[in-house]
């Protein structure tokens, strides 16, 4: 497929006309996105409204009160976390785990990923389907054997062992979205390059991985945040190892409804995986694909 | 273009020119090195707890394998009503979500392409999915709430509500004795028949001091006028009770009240309004039998909000926070497909003269179709899966009604009664179900090539 | 040190602990010698977390290192994920070295299962400092498994003083009397209820108090052990008594299905959140806390307690029912049995007390260490009671007794969706506690 784009023909629709015309049709596409947009915040405002209002607030009206008394909102609730022991020490921690997981997913998935989509071996789509029904195995089945496991090996209570769990337990996906990924890519691009000699390991970084990175970065994105999240692995596998979530777990109370802890809590923890979903936005720029791939 | 499915044939590559480059045991070993970590750490994390649990689920209740029991796990299984409950709510969940959310992730992935501020729109969804699983349950649970001043979504349903049926003055009142009866269509009627010249005493109670309508008074029993009907209306409480049916001091009238005046027959023949003191007057009333009453408006009730927490509604409150969780994750993925799509196809189309939609249906959904199912059985599988969301928010009283697999699993398992027997038996029994479901879309996607 | 030297070193300072203990009544410092010796370190899961147990527990700890500074306890606030976390812990094989457990049916089916080390050692501190029901409470078959260390009174009743001062009312001291007040509360426009359905353990605290009240500790505890049937026609009784209560659905903050939907926590805001929404909420002792975390409610002037109202007078009346938590050990050493016996003696429970929120069976603990009247009104019976009973549900095996959704936690909720089916209800509490005895 020759590259279609070396010459760059001015599209017709950049003319003024054109441009008002496309920007009047877009305009109830920009409100109904902007109405939909804003319902979709309204929990998670809510949330938020909810963390800055004082528990004896919360208990006795719904968070809107805010809007007529503005005058409730305090940091007091993020100030308690705060002087909370253990927290900045819990977000290290956390941040091991995911950084260390999710690089490793996805490395062992690209790996795979590639090989069940590009190399020929028999076996390789039932290996395939294999993988993807073990997206079915539930956590929960894993812990205890897992517990015996990692207690023979030394592993318990180390954040090694509970970021090798999310590995295991990340690579069905990461296999299963990087396949069905690599499969769309051109495949002359490949003949073209072995027919060059180039051996597997050659094609696989210098080709597959720059050319597969919105579906890496998609996956990168996700397996963070999943680990990020993650209580009931870090809780049964750790004794002091206290990832962000455990961490918030041991500051609810027995009785009593906690959500002055929750909803700060949600939103310091949710500072990083967002933060991380901002820096990879840029690898979902459209057209990276467009133009000569020589 | 291939327009791969789950297992369609990928391109053939071109077979290496025999003689050339490495043999068959070369290709094995290539094939083996981009392999062999996935597959270890599979094997291990995954497959021999699998294998453990299926083995388990043949044992008894304790113990890291028990004692050997053999089928009868299984048979509890399917005797019990709470797995049969669970395998229907996820018969629910599959059929609607997975679609809902990969059709939701489609049009926001695509809409928001054109626009220039796709970030923030994309940013806003995504939010939900990091937000982690325990603490987007609470918050719903939080919205569900049935009290309107508690529950935002019943919130917005009362203020709507009061719009078109607001609430009545006294709308928690009820009668203090006997006298008056409710009558059809809300209002309470008197018992008693009424003469010209005679007094009414209207005695309501379980007003709160501050529900009392503003300026009211002392309640006066004011004194028979003939050819009237004279009477009070007044809160009949003091603290302590007080004797009901009786006029005393404390207790306030109330003002504002509309009261009517029926004949025998139930037709309304004068309405009036008590005064601050909570008396009224009917004047020149024609000799007869009436019977005095207070309009249903009175005691119209307050939106109460629905019951999202409760049996009928909890099923949907779980999907629509389900749904608003994952949609983000359909959006990104979806989008990651987009940004990857060779343009000139597309460009190649229109130029064609295909329209928009057309573009969209033959040339874009097609291409997407790997990514597409990705999301879809990724979706299935979640779905059958699913726990947080359950967990954290239906109340304790709806987990029989709102139970899933995952939920009866965990259960069985881990609390109380610990059976990890039957808790292993669940987990085979899920692992099953999805054989049908993977071997459905691979046929179903086989056909799209 | 040879072996010989740390028995010996340990028996001493075991004399001297024990002969301390024995001869102290009511002092709160026992003079002990500091003890170098044992060492080692005990992990340590329990439910309790930051402000609401953890903090006051680790007061506790820093008393027990000023007589055993080398022994190091960690402990781990798994809040409410406890149960599974144990249970994973120990059918992996590795459970922690001590572990705090709410249900003592839960304990007995440890014990059972021969994963819990007896703590007879600790038999004579516990004798010196409780009454032989608290030892029977953590023994299973014939051996002491469980401490129970912390104690909480659920023949409490909280109520609203303002609500109660608009109706007219006093806190009731018998139970028709309080239907009374609950009629006129009403009829003052609140609803006097608050019941949090969601949470099925509210309405059986709710019905075992009534059970007590009408038929005394021996004839509950015959209950308790399943050698009287759920059938038997003074459940019949107590479930109408019962029904009095929740079948008046209008005086139900929430109306039936209000309270099904609420669970403990938000029975507890809904009375004493401003403005009071109900008047009454049915829980024990630790509604204080929730108190004073999620509302701004003071004492006296936004709450207040009184007695589980009696109903049939004499001994029955001043019954008290607990809930505690029970210390069991999961492995045994020195470091473990000096931890153990300390934890049973009075400086160990006072640590907490002192600072409200705590109860304990220790009869050596003095009324006057509880910070407030209304804590003190709250704790004190919990040791004083000439009669103590353990919360029945607790004791059940947990599949009857402590499921969520299931067994009598599931069968309760039915009971307020339907409290006029009491025969419906007694056959399927009866059938859920024969499956779980077998």
């Amino acid at each position: 497929m020759a590259a279609a784009t070396a010459i760059e023909i001015p599209a017709p629709r950049d003319r003024p006309a054109a441009r008002i015309l496309r920007f009047v049709a877009q305009t109830p596409l920009n409100i109904f996105l902007a109405i939909v947009g804003l319902l979709w915040l309204v929990p998670t405002i809510g949330l938020f409204i909810t963390s800055i209002l004082p528990a004896s607030a919360d208990a006795s009206k719904g968070w809107w009160q805010i809007f007529t008394k503005p005058s409730l909102a305090t940091w007091g609730n993020y100030h308690a976390l705060f002087h909370q022991s253990g927290l900045v020490q819990a977000l290290k921690t956390t941040a091991y785990i995911a950084v260390g997981n999710t690089l490793l997913v996805v490395i062992l998935g690209a790996l795979a990923g590639y090989a069940f989509a590009w190399l020929d071996f028999p076996g390789r789509d039932w290996l395939f389907i294999g993988v993807i029904g073990l997206l079915v195995v539930p956590l929960q089945m894993a812990l205890i054997p897992m517990f015996k496991l990692y207690d023979t090996f030394g592993l318990f209570d180390t954040w090694e062992g509970i970021a090798l769990f999310h590995v295991a337990f990340g690579l069905p996906f990461a296999i299963f979205l990087l396949r069905n990924f690599f499969v769309g890519l051109p495949k002359d691009i490949m003949e073209s390059a072995r027919i060059d000699g180039a051996s597997e390991i050659v094609i696989f970084v210098r080709l597959i991985l720059p050319l597969g990175l919105p579906a890496i970065a998609s996956l990168a994105i996700f397996q963070f945040l999943w680990t990020w999240n993650d209580l009931l692995v870090a809780l049964t596998f750790g004794q002091n190892t206290t990832p962000i979530t455990v961490w918030i777990a041991g500051q609810l109370r027995e009785f009593g409804t906690s959500i002055d802890i929750i909803a700060p809590a949600s939103f310091i923890s949710l500072v990083v995986p967002l933060t991380v979903f901002f820096a990879f936005q840029r690898y979902f720029v459209q057209g990276l694909l467009a133009g000569s791939v020589k | 273009m291939s327009a791969g499915g789950i297992t369609a044939e990928p391109p053939v590559v071109a077979a290496p020119p025999p003689g050339s480059g490495p043999g068959r045991l070369g290709r094995y070993l290539v094939g083996a090195f981009f392999l062999a970590p996935a597959l270890f750490m599979l094997g291990v994390w995954m497959v021999y707890p699998a294998v453990y649990t299926i083995v388990r689920s043949f044992f008894g209740p304790t113990g890291f394998f028990g004692h050997w029991v053999g089928f009868h796990n299984y048979r509890t299984l399917f005797t019990t009503s709470t797995l049969t409950t669970a395998i229907k709510n996820n018969a629910i969940w599959v059929a609607v979500v997975p679609a809902l959310v990969t059709a939701i992730g489609l049009v926001f992935a695509v809409l928001t392409e054109r626009v220039r501020w796709a970030v923030a729109f994309k940013t806003a969804v995504f939010l939900p999915m990091a937000i982690s699983a325990f603490a987007t349950g609470v918050t719903w649970r939080i919205m569900d709430q049935q009290d309107p001043s508690l529950g935002a979504v019943n919130a917005l349903g009362k203020t709507i509500s009061g719009v078109f049926s607001p609430a009545g003055v006294l709308s928690s009142a009820f009668p203090s004795t006997s006298v008056l009866q409710p009558a059809k269509g809300g209002a309470l009627v008197m018992k008693t028949a009424l003469q010209p010249g005679s007094v009414a005493k209207l005695g309501l109670t379980g007003i709160a001091p501050d529900a009392v309508p503003n300026g009211a008074e002392q309640a006066v029993q004011p004194a028979a006028k003939a050819g009237d009907i004279t009477g009070v209306v007044w809160r009949d409480f003091k603290p302590g009770g007080g004797q009901t049916g009786v006029v005393e001091k404390g207790e306030l009238g109330l003002p504002g009240v509309t009261v009517e005046l029926r004949s025998s027959a139930g037709k309304v023949v004068q309405s009036t309004k008590s005064d601050a003191h909570g008396t009224f007057d009917f004047a020149s009333v024609p000799a007869g039998s009436y019977k005095a009453a207070i309009g249903s408006q009175t005691f119209a009730k307050p939106f109460g909000g629905y019951a999202w927490l409760g049996p009928n509604l909890i099923i949907p409150s779980l999907l629509i926070a389900y749904i608003w969780i994952w949609a983000g994750f359909a959006m990104v993925v979806i989008g990651a497909g987009l940004a990857a799509m060779p343009r000139d196809v597309l460009e190649a189309a229109r130029t064609d003269g295909a329209g928009e939609w057309q573009v969209f249906r033959r040339v874009t959904v097609p291409l997407l179709a790997p990514v597409l199912s990705v999301v879809f059985v990724t979706m299935i599988i979640n779905v059958l899966k699913v726990f947080d969301i359950v967990y954290s928010l239906a109340p304790e009283s709806e987990y029989a009604k709102a139970n899933v697999i995952a939920l009866a699993m965990y259960f069985t398992a881990f609390q109380g009664a610990g059976n990890f027997g039957i808790g292993s038996a669940i987990a085979v029994f899920l692992f099953l179900l999805v054989i049908p479901v993977l071997a459905l879309n691979i046929r179903r996607f086989k056909r799209d090539v | 040190m040879t072996r010989t030297r740390i028995v010996l070193t340990l028996a001493v300072a075991t004399a001297l602990l024990g002969a301390g203990l024995a001869g102290a009544k009511t002092s709160s410092h026992a003079k002990t010698g500091v003890n170098t010796a044992v060492s080692g370190t005990i992990t340590f899961d329990g439910v309790w977390t930051s402000s609401s147990g953890q903090t006051q527990f680790q007061d506790v700890i820093k008393l027990f290192n000023k007589t055993y500074p080398n022994v190091h306890v960690r402990y781990k606030p798994v809040g409410n994920n406890l149960p599974t976390v144990l249970a994973t812990a120990v059918a992996g094989g590795h459970p922690p070295d001590m572990a705090d457990i709410a249900q003592p049916g839960t304990v007995a089916q440890f014990a059972k299962q021969g994963k819990l080390k007896p703590i007879s050692y600790a038999s004579s501190v516990m004798s010196a400092n409780f009454a032989p029901a608290w030892t029977q409470l953590g023994t299973y078959s014939g051996k002491f498994y469980a401490l129970p260390f912390k104690a909480a009174n659920k023949s409490v009743v909280w109520y609203s003083p303002p609500i109660f001062k608009t109706a007219g009312v006093s806190p009731p001291k018998t139970f028709s009397q309080l239907l009374t007040d609950a009629k006129t509360i009403h009829a003052s426009g609140t609803p006097a209820y608050s019941i949090g359905g969601a949470d099925g353990w509210t309405l059986t605290d709710m019905f075992e108090n009534i059970y007590l009240r009408t038929f005394g500790a021996a004839k509950y505890n015959a209950l308790s052990k399943h050698q009287i049937k759920w059938t038997d026609p003074s459940v019949a009784t107590a479930l109408k008594s019962m029904a009095k209560i929740v079948g008046d659905t209008s005086n139900v903050y929430g109306g039936t299905s209000g309270a099904l939907q609420y669970g403990f926590n938000q029975s507890v805001t809904n009375a004493f959140a401003s403005p009071p929404k109900a008047a009454m909420v049915f829980e024990a002792d630790f509604v204080g806390g929730v108190i004073s975390s999620s509302t701004k409610a003071k004492a006296n002037t936004g709450f207040n307690t009184f007695t589980w109202p009696s109903i049939t007078p004499g001994p029955n009346a001043s019954a008290v029912e607990i809930a505690g938590d029970l210390f069991v050990t999961f492995r045994d050493n020195p470091a473990i049995e000096a931890f153990v016996k300390f934890l049973a003696t009075g400086p160990a429970a006072e640590a907490w007390a002192k600072q409200g929120g705590f109860g304990t069976g220790n009869k050596n603990v003095p009324a006057s260490i509880y910070p407030d009247p209304i804590t003190k009104a709250t704790e004190a019976p919990i040791s004083q009671a000439k009669s103590v009973v353990f919360d029945m549900s607790d004791e059940q095996p947990p599949a009857f007794g402590a499921t969520t959704g299931q067994g009598e936690w599931g069968i309760f909720q039915d009971f307020l969706k339907n409290p006029k089916d009491v025969s419906g209800i007694q056959k399927k509490l009866e059938a859920s506690a024969t499956a779980a005895y077998k």
